[in-house]
């Protein structure tokens, strides 16, 4: 039998759906900025051009939640469901603190880019969860 | 739990990824559950169980 345990079917359709979607964010985001600043548009393409750019977005959200559903190790789909609760539990943290700095005048204005925090999180927890496992 | 995963292992000289193969799992599985971090699922257990031809009560112990 082999030695080297070869990359999980599950892994190789994640990482292409957060390929897919990253690089449509990536196109998405650069051609709308610069349409957007390049003409007077009305609101409501600016709404359709802030939605488009959301979606690749709430796209890896999707990726990420649909892995959990096609990891069929039970043992590795544990460790990621630890992984998503405690990114999600210290973005929560992260959050909550910048909101309170706000009520209280610290900073000028509430939390900013959740979803970036929460990837920055989910990543920290991936290594703090396998460190532990 | 307690199990005797390592021991039926070299028995059969094995390594963690051949048995892992055999069953369907990672290599950390099998290693997670021979030091006792976890404990398989029922439908995991009959398979490590049906593999090496013996009950799950004679792989897996109380306690």
């Amino acid at each position: 039998m082999s030695n080297r345990q070869p990359i999980p079917g599950y892994i190789k359709r994640y990482s292409l759906r957060v390929f897919l979607c990253m690089a449509a964010y990536m196109i998405i985001l650069l051609s709308g900025i610069s349409y957007a600043k390049s003409a007077d548009l009305p609101q409501y393409i600016r709404v359709i051009l802030a939605l488009a750019t959301a979606l690749p977005i709430c796209g890896v959200f999707w990726a990420v939640f649909r892995l959990l559903v096609d990891i069929d190790d039970e043992y590795q789909r544990l460790l990621f469901a630890k992984q998503i609760l405690l990114g999600t539990a210290w973005a929560l943290a992260i959050t909550t603190v910048w909101e309170f700095l706000a009520v209280y005048d610290v900073l000028e204005s509430g939390p900013k880019w959740t979803g970036v925090i929460w990837f920055i999180t989910f990543g920290l927890a991936g290594g703090y969860v396998r460190l532990r496992a | 739990m307690k199990n005797r995963l390592k021991i039926l292992r070299a028995e059969r000289d094995w390594s963690q990824q051949d048995l892992a193969d055999a069953i369907g799992v990672s290599r950390q599985s099998v290693n997670a559950i021979e030091t006792g971090k976890y404990d398989p699922s029922l439908p995991l257990a009959f398979r490590i169980a049906d593999l090496f031809a013996m009950k799950i009560e004679e792989i897996f112990l109380r306690g």
